[in-house]
């Protein structure tokens, strides 16, 4: 599993912003995440599969598998959703 | 030909044609050793893009893109609005197009009579010197050509949108970034693209932002004045 190629995340006035570039993706849209949702992107942008996402988010935070797994499988589908995988 | 400006505090060096070229006469300076920016044009290939301009607005859009590119590396870059002046402080106000952002700033001249002035109707430069913003009058300024070259600290900044009565109130948030964010000037290489939201931080945190729903009497004006001059503080009580 991969993000498409292009995003800019950075915090704006205490806000996630995310932001595409490039030519392929749509240069209007904007993209905010909490922090568990920042946190699962830049572990995907590295490269992360769902399996290693829900580990990471078990060791991270008091959250048992069963309900890290339900975060992740939410949290992809939005990016399916939203075309953002690649 | 090459020529010298003077545009938002920078030497620029533009060859360009036209109206745009027009535009920029009352920005020309004397050529100097030192040049801050070069602006390019790509023209052809921005009216290929766009089969409903002309050479001229593809020339205008497209120096205004370069320059406003280049500005990010001048903490600077483009809020699409227009932008009024009163008692020395400017304020933007920006929507998207047709929403009414010359009508509103229009009220503003009514109101206030020769304390307020057009700084740009359409694409200002903002500039963070020395930790202090200024609004900039610049050649890229809408359909009406209406510019001063002038450099004013920033006073504030309203999300404009239509409404049967006049409401103004601090704006934050997810909402507020939102607004502004679609209004900037929005080069496509991540680096700029970065270097846009760095700065969009910096605006945002440093800058008053408010929504300001309002109709066309001026009254609109009145209302947005006395929150944005701070004002409105003493009202509040």
């Amino acid at each position: 599993m991969k993000l498409k190629e292009g995003f800019v995340l950075r915090e704006v006035a205490g806000d996630i912003v995310v932001i595409p570039s490039g030519d392929t993706l749509d240069l209007n849209m904007m993209i905010t995440l909490n922090e568990t949702g920042r946190f699962l992107w830049t572990r995907l942008e590295a490269g992360a599969e769902k399996q290693e996402l829900v580990q990471a988010l078990t060791q991270e935070y008091e959250v048992s598998a069963q309900d890290a797994e339900q975060h992740v499988e939410n949290f992809v589908a939005k990016l399916n959703e939203n075309g953002l995988l690649a | 030909m090459e020529r010298y400006y003077k545009i938002a505090g920078l030497t620029v060096v533009m060859d360009t044609f036209g109206v745009t070229q027009e535009r920029a006469e009352k920005y020309q300076c004397v050529p100097t050793d030192t040049v801050d920016m070069r602006v390019t044009s790509n023209w052809e290939t921005v009216k290929d893009k766009h089969p409903g301009y002309d050479a001229n607005t593809g020339e205008y859009m497209s120096t205004a893109a370069n320059f406003y590119r280049q500005l990010l590396d001048f903490e600077g870059m483009m809020l699409h609005s227009s932008t009024v002046v009163v008692d020395g402080f400017a304020y933007c106000f920006t929507a998207d197009s047709g929403t009414g952002k010359s009508t509103h700033t229009g009220l503003w001249l009514q109101e206030f009579g020769e304390r307020a002035y057009i700084l740009n109707d359409d694409k200002p430069a903002l500039r963070r010197e020395d930790g202090v913003w200024y609004a900039y009058g610049t050649p890229w300024s809408g359909k009406h050509d209406i510019s001063v070259d002038e450099r004013v600290p920033l006073g504030g900044i309203a999300c404009l949108s239509r409404a049967a009565e006049n409401t103004i109130r601090p704006f934050s948030g997810t909402a507020a970034i939102g607004a502004i964010f679609k209004q900037l000037n929005r080069p496509r290489s991540p680096e700029y693209r970065m270097k846009l939201l760095e700065l969009l931080d910096k605006l945002i945190r440093e800058v008053p932002v408010w929504q300001l729903c309002c109709n066309m009497e001026p009254e609109a004006a009145r209302v947005a004045y006395a929150a944005m001059s701070n004002k409105g503080k003493d009202l509040e009580g």
